[in-house]
């Protein structure tokens, strides 16, 4: 804080003598004042427009066509009720919300374990550097790590075995849900740090006078998180769970390099799905149909969800 | 005080325990991991794994001669550090209008670059394509420059915006009545005053940068552009399947500066990764 505040009144010092210049420049006009703020705000939203709005509209476009190569056809609406009809469109969307349902639940479940246990521990600065070090490899990496873990090298089947809980080797790309299983443990491992960081901070920034009081009266360490740190923390919960939860739903990387959607698409996400349909079959207009319907879903998540948990996470 | 640290989860038994099982789930694939990349490709895809490796230094010749590993990491920083350029110049005077005036539509704007954090990189990733193979920047490491500063432009924009929020409205007023002007008072007051929220942003947006995987995959079709998250994706040697040494050993490389610059900026990390909504 001191610190801060040092270089505040360094940037106000120095603010003087620029000024004098400034204040020989003719007063500018009313329109020219309310326009400011626009000119301030309007090379980033142009360049957003650009990489969001454009893309929309040409997606939107093109899901009109059937696009062999360089020939479009028109097809009317015709990419819509194929796809509305295509149990691998439906697969793809439910086993987007069960993999990254399970895995956001994990989540947010041991991170706040983790953190309840540590935020006034002695060491706590200590264990946010290890628990936070999944989180800084690069995703293709952690894809290669579990991949070589449950796949390639059978580590994992052979340490099951050790203890016991197997008898023979693991074919983990064999079964539904154990395909999913490995998915959603490189997820809960990469991503577990996100949410344990925000709420161990959370926890550490609290008042530690409420706790000492709470203590003092007899309350036990797990009564006043429930009680008191719990509530008082809802809304970062909202806003962290919400992030990370958007980030789930766009789960790409890990399928691509361990289970490219197998067994029989049952690890297919939908943007797995939009890829595949797109550059692996070159079904561009097919594709562009689904990236408008997730398209959609995302504007009224945003619009619902979104919305109201920065709102309350900003109060 | 005192007693409140020392009695801390009511049974330092169980806290430890759960602990140290955390701590081991975290950091045990991490360390047998980096063993993969010092161990010969004989010890890594077989039948019974072998946890006591015979040592070498296979994957580190491999990498040096025969993939262009200095390539990739050039591409990689030109990519990523350009991105972040492009934000920072964007992001910033954003932030200030959307934290320092009043205007019709603020809300909805703020909202609007919010709200691009949450497509999906996979609706936009057809489109795009076609878009870059239109204006001939397919393969191209000023096409993933562009798109790693698409990505991360609403989170640096609220980043910085959230500090600028923080600082008190009088330093502004004082450099006003000395009459100076609004970019005066940006660059010489409000940048100095949230540096370490640009800072954050500047760190955080890199660090996506160098994961984006699914554009890159699409845009670098060759090894002209590949960064080093894509190319590990093709460290295959055909009949010799993946070849895990060098791919651990490239994504340490990648891990050791992104360790350091995110316990520099520690204490900012939540705040950054919740885009300024949780402050702490």
């Amino acid at each position: 804080m001191a610190h801060s505040t040092h270089t505040l009144e360094k940037g106000a010092a120095k603010a003087a003598p620029a000024a004098a210049v400034y204040s020989i420049r003719r007063p500018r006009s009313a329109t020219a004042k309310k326009m400011f703020p626009y000119l301030l705000v309007g090379p980033a939203v142009l360049y957003l427009l650009a990489i969001t709005l454009y893309p929309g509209l040409f997606a939107m476009y093109q899901s009109l066509f059937v696009v062999k190569f360089v020939n479009w056809s028109w097809a009317g609406l015709g990419n819509y009720t194929r796809i509305i009809q295509d149990r691998e469109f439906w697969a793809a969307l439910a086993n987007t919300a069960i993999i990254g349902g399970l895995s956001l639940s994990l989540q947010t479940i041991i991170a706040m374990t983790v953190a309840f246990y540590c935020y006034r521990d002695p060491f706590v600065r200590g264990w946010r550097i290890v628990f936070l070090m999944p989180m800084l490899f690069m995703p293709s990496a952690v894809a290669f790590i579990w991949k070589l873990a449950f796949n390639d090298g059978r580590v994992i089947s052979d340490l099951l075995m050790s203890v016991g809980l197997v008898s023979n080797n693991v074919d983990w790309l064999s079964s539904v849900w154990l395909a999913r299983l490995t998915l959603i443990v490189a997820d809960v491992w990469q991503w577990t740090p996100f949410l344990f960081i925000i709420f161990v901070g959370a926890l550490q920034g609290q008042d530690e006078e409420i706790e000492e009081a709470a203590r003092l009266d007899g309350a036990s360490w797990g009564s006043i998180f429930w009680n008191i740190s719990l509530p008082m923390m809802r809304p970062i919960i909202v806003v962290a769970v919400t992030l990370r939860g958007i980030d789930i739903t766009t789960m790409f990387t890990n399928v691509y390099i361990m289970t490219q959607g197998t067994p029989g698409g049952a690890t297919e996400t939908m943007s797995y799905f939009i890829y595949r349909q797109g550059f692996r079959m070159f079904n561009f207009g097919y594709a562009s149909a689904a990236s408008v319907l997730m398209l959609l879903i995302t504007i009224v998540i945003a619009q619902t969800i979104v919305k109201r948990a920065f709102k309350s996470g900003k109060s | 005080m005192a007693s409140v640290r020392k009695s801390g989860g009511d049974n330092l038994l169980v806290r430890y325990i759960i602990l140290v099982s955390w701590a081991m789930v975290c950091l045990v694939p991490i360390l047998w991991f980096l063993t993969i990349g010092f161990r010969p490709r004989t010890e890594i895809i077989v039948p019974e794994p072998i946890y006591w490796p015979t040592w070498s230094l296979d994957a580190w010749r491999l990498l040096v001669s025969d993939w262009p590993i200095a390539l990739y990491l050039r591409n990689s920083i030109l990519a990523v550090a350009g991105s972040v350029v492009i934000d920072l110049v964007l992001a910033i005077p954003a932030a200030f209008a959307l934290a320092r005036y009043e205007f019709k539509g603020r809300e909805d704007i703020g909202f609007y670059i919010l709200s691009t954090r949450m497509m999906a990189p996979a609706i936009v990733a057809v489109p795009i394509f076609f878009l870059f193979k239109n204006i001939g920047l397919l393969d191209s490491v000023w096409a993933l420059m562009l798109i790693y500063a698409a990505i991360n432009l609403s989170l640096v924009t609220w980043i910085i915006r959230s500090y600028m929020l923080d600082i008190p409205k009088e330093l502004e007023d004082a450099a006003r009545t000395d009459g100076a002007g609004d970019l005066t008072i940006l660059w010489e007051i409000m940048i100095p005053a949230c540096l370490p929220g640009i800072i954050t942003a500047a760190v955080i947006a890199a660090i996506f940068a160098i994961n984006e995987f699914l554009f890159t995959l699409l845009i670098a079709s060759t090894s002209k552009a590949y960064t080093m998250s894509v190319a590990l994706a093709n460290f295959t040697g055909g009949s010799d399947g993946v070849i895990y040494n060098a791919i651990a050993l490239v994504s340490f490389i990648a891990f050791a500066p992104i360790l350091i610059l995110v316990i520099l900026i520690q204490k900012h990390l939540s705040r950054g990764l919740t885009m300024g909504a949780v402050k702490g």
